[in-house]
């Protein structure tokens, strides 16, 4: 599973309340149980949530080989690290970024994440 | 959650797909940041909420809530786009709004941590706030 990587995106704060944090992993190496409802967000974007109690799960792009599971619905251990931040031109007003970890104005996870 | 830090009385947000609206006639306390599991889970890295006074909330549209510790703790979302939005003590005075749900400019800052210890290993706590 790759690093984590926390987005400030408008959509990720307005669906999660803050910002996300989400690792990726090869769509066919995922098992999903349960009823996962799905939301088109964006063109080719779809974001995957519990229906029963609203648990943001999932952020999934068409064509992409990875989904992405958002890190605070794994099981511990996790044994990943939070490495970067993306989208930081549209984060929220009322926090700072104070990690030291690189950051992005817009997109680029899994180059952050590669350059970990 | 802190009521210092306070800004102007009046605040706009929603969810995602804009099919939850909301109004706040009333201050809105500082930012605080839970830690928590349930909120963890809930929201898929950890919450961040201000504390308003329910009777100074409006909500419009089709607001789904799930009891997340029955009898005691309830939690709002949007069941069109999945948008966490509200967290509640049952019959209490006071409505958690996320804050990353509210329209900018929120007036808002970050005052506090709690539920440190639950919280989870891929990130560590570095803004020096009270934890």
């Amino acid at each position: 599973m790759r690093p984590v990587v926390a987005c400030h995106c408008v959509e990720c704060r307005r669906a999660t309340g803050h910002h996300v944090a989400a690792t990726a992993a090869p769509r066919d190496s995922v098992t999903i149980a349960g009823e996962v409802r799905w939301f088109v967000s964006s063109p080719g974007v779809r974001r995957g949530f519990c229906p029963v109690c609203g648990s943001n799960l999932f952020w999934d792009r068409t064509g992409s080989e990875r989904i992405a599971i958002f890190a605070g619905s794994l099981d511990p251990p996790t044994d990943l690290r939070l490495v970067g931040h993306i989208f930081v031109a549209e984060k929220g007003d009322y926090y700072e970024i104070t990690d030291g970890l690189p950051q992005a104005p817009q997109g680029g996870a899994d180059r952050i994440a590669e350059e970990s | 959650m802190s009521k210092l830090a306070g800004s102007a009385t009046h605040h706009e947000g929603g969810c995602l797909c804009g099919a939850v609206r909301y109004r706040v006639e009333g201050e809105l306390g500082a930012v605080g940041l839970c830690h928590c599991g349930q909120c963890r889970r809930w929201t898929g890295h950890f919450l961040a909420s201000t504390s308003a006074r329910r009777q100074d909330v409006t909500i419009e549209g089709e607001l789904r809530w799930y009891e997340s510790t029955p009898g005691v703790a309830r939690r709002g979302f949007c069941p069109a786009c999945g948008s966490s939005l509200f967290w509640e003590a049952i019959g209490g005075p006071d409505l958690e709004i996320l804050a990353g749900t509210l329209d900018k400019p929120t007036g808002l800052r970050t005052g506090h941590h709690i539920f440190v210890a639950d919280k989870g290993d891929y990130y560590d706590i570095t803004d020096g706030l009270p934890q």
